[in-house]
Order: C-alpha cells, then structure tokens, then sequence
C-alpha cells in the first residue's frame, strides 16, 4: 500500500471534525473524496500532509509511519498537496512558483528552471509564464497550484477541490490535465464537489459525512447509497455554497 | 523581449556604478564627499537589512544589535589589547552569528510578529547594558586609533578613501545578493515571504531558511557598523545600538524597494541627502526631526505603496521601461 491511514481523527476542543477516518490508497489508484461541505474532507487532506497533527490514528506512506512527521518530510517523500483556497505565491511569476516546487529534487538553478519549464508546458501555462501569479484568476492559480506540487515529483497528490469553479470548457481540459498526471505514474486522492469529475476520474469514492466515512465504493453504487443520499439531503442538497469551512 | 530587459538593466547598473565612481572627483568638497560616503554606509546597512526583512519578510527592528557588535568589537580590541580594529571585523562577525541563532532560533518557531518584537526587545537591551559596561566604555562609547599607526588603522584624514572602501564593500553585498537571490535559497525566502504553509507543502525547509537569512543578513550589518566604527574612529551605545540605527536600515529599504536589489540603494539616494538638508537647514543633531521625518515615510508609504519606489515605478512608468515582474 502507498498510503495507510489508520483511525484518524482531529478534533478542534470539543468538535470532531474527523473521526475514525480509514484510507488506503494503492500505488496507481485514483479516489475521490466527497461529501457535504463542513464534512472534514479538507481537514483529513491536512493531517495526510503533515500539516497538521492528527488528535489520533496512524498514517503510513509506503510503509513509514508520517503521523507526525513534518509538513516539509512529506513533501519531500512524495505526498504533493493543493489548498482548496489556492495559496500561489502572489508576488512571484508563474515560472518562479513553479521553480520553487522544482528546486526540492532539482538544487540547481538551471536544473529547476529546465523542469519547472517542462511541466509549465504540460499544465498548459505557457503564455503566462512571466506574469506575477496575482494577475491569475480562480481557474488559473488552481492550474498554477496543481504545476507547483508537480514540480516536486510527488507519488501522491490530494487535490482539494482543484477543478471547482472551472466553466465546463475549462474543467474538460482540467479532467484531461489530471489524467495525464496520472498516466505518468501519479496516484491520486481527488476532493471535488462535481460529481461529473468523480464519475469520469475515479474509480473508487470514500463518502464523508459529520467527520465520519459513511460509504464507499464504486461512485455508480455510492451515488445511489441511501445513506449517502440522506447525508446530502439533510445538509443542504442543492444549496453547497451554503457554508464553507474555514480549513482550505 | 526577456534578453531586451536583462540588458537593460545591466546597462543601468553599469551606469549607476559610473556614477559613483567619479561622484568624489566631480564634488571635491568635504561636505559632498562626507554625503557620499554616510549614503554608501546607508545603502550597505539597507541592503544588509533587506536579506531578512525584504526577501524572507522576517522584519527586524533591532538590526542594531549588528550594527552595534560590528561597530564596538573592534574599538574593543583596539583599546583593550592594541590590534588594530580591522582584527575585530571577523571577531564580530562570528558574535552577530551567535547573537543571531539565540534571537532567531526560537522565534522562528512562531508566525506573526514575533520575530519583530523580540529583535526590537533584544536591541534595547542589549543597549541599556552596554551604556553601562565599563569594558565597552559605558555610556561615553570607545575610541579607535587617534594617530594611524600604519595603513592597517585605517586611519585617514581624507574621506576619499574611505568613500571606495565602502563603495567596494557595498559592490559585494550586491553582488552576493544576486546571487543569492538567483539560487534556491533566494526563491525560498521568497516562498516563505509570500506563504509560509505553501512554501511548507512544497518542501521548503522554512525554519532553516528564515534562520540562515537572518545569519547572513547579520554578517553584513556587523560589517556595516565595523566601517562606521572604523571611519568615525568613535562609537557610543547610541550610534551603535540605537533605535534611530534599527529602524533607518528598515526606513531606507521600505522606502526604495524592500526585497528588490536595487530598492535600499535608491532609498539611500533619497533619504540620506533628505536628511542631510534638513539637519541642516534646522539645525543641532536634528534628531527629532529626524522621528518626524522617519514616521512621514512611513505614512507615505502605507497609505499610497507599500512596495516602495521600485513598485511605483514598475506600476506607472512606461512599460517599455518596465523591468517587468524581476525587479531591477
Ligand atoms: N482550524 C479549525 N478550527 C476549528 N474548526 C475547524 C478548523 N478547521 C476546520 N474546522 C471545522 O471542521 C469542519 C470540517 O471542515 P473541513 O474544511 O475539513 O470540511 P470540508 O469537508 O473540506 O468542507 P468543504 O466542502 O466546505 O470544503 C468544519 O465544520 C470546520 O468549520
Ligand atoms: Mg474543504
């Protein structure tokens, strides 16, 4: 197995905003992640990527336990993540973001810029590599912050919510773009909210609920899980922009 | 497009080293000379500052204590054991080192202001407990060599020399800082800057990075206040650990550009001769017009561009004189 994790669970004082949550993800899969907002899934993405200290529970990364490790050793074993409110680093170029991802496995100044040039080109930013990452938009520092952990050849990436807000144009290249990652040998934890996204990219969803996984499985079988289907209902069906949690 | 600008600007600094090339020949006058050389020592100090506060946005407001250890060890070896005060230059280097690995390592640890408010606190302290360390010569400061007893006391009568020596030493910190700017721990200061939990994610070692930006940045700021020390022949708690000392590195660096290699060189431009003027037109020591000076810059600064004159100008000027995202 890639990643374990084992009974995780965060609490914030009294509130459990993840409870007894278990992954595994084998080398090569693609998971999606879903389920109501305020369901934890962005806090559980936090404790896999050692950013923050899990209340309890073990996470194993290709057999090494990471529980508490630091946010840096994850990076620099292989677990890439992107923040669900995009953190690109405003004042620097697109190219220079993407440099700093590259410089972890590439010291060397034309080194990192030749890599970071590579997987601009396949992100498909090309034409903005000069510009400063604030002059983005939305869509646009999502695709920078998904090109940055690239840049440090990650074995695992979790995208939080990386292609929400995209028009439907922009989202088939984005579907295309994480499908290409994956054809070169990235494994993939998928948080998204378009179920569209889910049904073409995964073949296995975790179904969370309250902090808890509720369901999981096939995203065909899922879908129709009435447990899941009463998790949505009772929280605001129809209505997602309806609370956002603070944790991106 | 890209080769376009880089010459460019290499032509600029070409041309602005020219300019302080001749400045002393073409303005014989002491007065002139004295301005150049207090803008060079300026620019030294800012551009010291501006490795930690600029690039890795830790913002000091007690790089007096640099100063101040740069300034005093070598007066220190002077009057206690005859050296002559260009030994203590690496003798204060290694203490700054020390000093800054006590004030960083813990506060790094934290987001936030605290780094700030620890390096203001250590800087004050460090200054009332100097002013009354007979060792250091208490509240009346040291003094260096009165008659040179060779070339090594560097000890002169002209300001001239000196003028080069500090436009040398002010070449190489530059020329450090591009390099550094232009390698991995230049872009992670500038990750750590701009998103400490980002920077984080990526693999940026950020602790360490902010820790070895303050060392260096140290190192640089003891230099300057050895040369002030060195020049002046004279160094009082005041003049080396003050809080007018911490605070015009910042000043200097916010206004130009911090974070941009040129940026503490032009604020020098402007600030120093600014300073000079209204010393002089005023009258005394000045020094509380210099607060006033100081806090309408920074009310400037605050309310019309944090990014200083560098950013002014990448905004408004015409593009094709822009240095676009790279700042010159
Ligand atoms: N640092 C924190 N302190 C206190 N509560 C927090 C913190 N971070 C998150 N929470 C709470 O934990 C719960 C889970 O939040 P989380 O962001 O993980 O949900 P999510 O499933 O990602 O939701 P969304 O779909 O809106 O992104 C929310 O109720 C949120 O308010
Ligand atoms: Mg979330």
């Amino acid at each position: 197995m890639l990643l374990e994790a084992k009974n995780v669970a965060k609490h914030f004082g009294e509130f459990r905003a993840v409870a007894d949550a278990n992954l595994t993800v084998a080398e090569g899969d693609v998971i999606g992640l879903i389920g109501p907002n305020g369901a934890g899934k962005s806090t559980f993405f936090n404790c896999l990527a050692g950013d923050t200290e899990p209340t309890a529970g073990t996470i194993l990364f290709d057999g090494q336990d990471v529980t508490n490790a630091s946010t840096e050793t994850h990076a620099r074993l292989g677990i890439g993540r992107t923040f669900q409110v995009p953190a690109t680093f405003e004042d620097m170029t697109i190219l220079e973001n993407v440099m700093v991802g590259a410089f972890m496995r590439h010291p060397g100044r034309a080194d990192a810029r030749a890599h970071a040039e590579k997987i601009i080109e396949m992100t498909g930013l090309r034409e903005h590599a000069h510009l400063r990452a604030r002059s983005l938009g939305t869509p646009g520092r999502k695709r920078l912050e998904i090109a940055r952990v690239l840049a440090t050849g990650p074995r695992l990436m979790l995208l939080d919510e990386a292609l929400a807000g995209l028009t439907p144009g922009e989202l088939q290249q984005a579907i295309t773009l994480v499908r290409r990652i994956h054809e070169t040998g990235v494994t993939l934890v998928i948080v998204e909210h378009i179920m569209e996204v889910i049904m073409t990219l995964t073949a296995r969803v975790l179904v969370f609920n309250q902090g808890h996984v509720i369901a999981s499985g096939k995203p065909q079988d899922v879908v129709k899980d009435p447990l899941v289907i009463e998790a949505y209902l009772g929280h605001g069906h129809g209505k997602r922009a309806r609370k956002r949690g603070p944790a991106a | 497009m890209k080769e376009a600008t880089t010459s460019k600007i290499a032509w600029g600094w070409l041309a602005l080293a020219a300019v302080f090339l001749v400045y002393p020949l073409v303005f014989q006058s002491a007065f002139f000379r004295d301005i150049g050389v207090l803008l060079l020592l300026a620019a030294i100090s800012a551009s010291a500052w501006n490795i930690v506060g600029g690039y890795a946005g830790q913002v000091s407001v007690g790089h007096g204590m640099f100063f101040g250890v740069g300034a005093y060890v070598p007066l220190m070896v002077f009057t206690h054991l005859g050296w002559p005060p260009l030994l203590g230059v690496p003798i204060a280097i290694v203490v700054v080192l020390v000093l800054s690995v006590i004030v960083g390592m813990p506060t790094f640890r934290l987001q936030g202001h605290y780094f700030s408010m620890a390096t203001l606190a250590v800087a004050e302290l460090i200054r009332l407990l100097v002013g009354t360390w007979d060792f250091a010569g208490a509240a009346i400061g040291l003094s260096g060599p009165a008659i040179p007893r060779g070339w090594w006391d560097l000890t002169f009568t002209s300001e001239l020399p000196y003028y080069y020596i500090f436009l040398g030493v002010l070449a190489t910190l530059l020329l450090v800082t591009w390099q550094v700017q232009r390698s991995r721990f230049g872009y992670y200061m500038r990750a750590v800057k701009a998103g400490e939990r980002a920077a984080k994610s990526l693999g940026v070692p950020v602790r360490r990075t902010k820790l070895f930006a303050l060392m260096l940045s140290a190192a640089f700021t003891s230099i300057a206040g050895s040369l002030y020390a060195i020049k002046t022949g004279f160094v009082d708690p005041e003049s080396g650990f003050g809080i007018l000392v911490s605070v015009q590195m910042l000043i200097i660096a916010a206004l130009g550009g911090a974070g941009t290699l040129i940026g503490p060189l032009i604020g020098a431009i402007i600030l120093i001769p600014l300073q000079t003027a209204t010393n002089t037109w005023f009258g005394g020591g000045g020094s509380g017009l210099t607060y006033i000076l100081y806090g309408g810059i920074i009310v400037l600064l605050a309310r019309f561009e944090p990014g200083g004159l560098v950013e002014l100008w990448n905004t408004y000027a015409p593009r094709r004189w822009r240095s676009g995202s790279h700042a010159p």
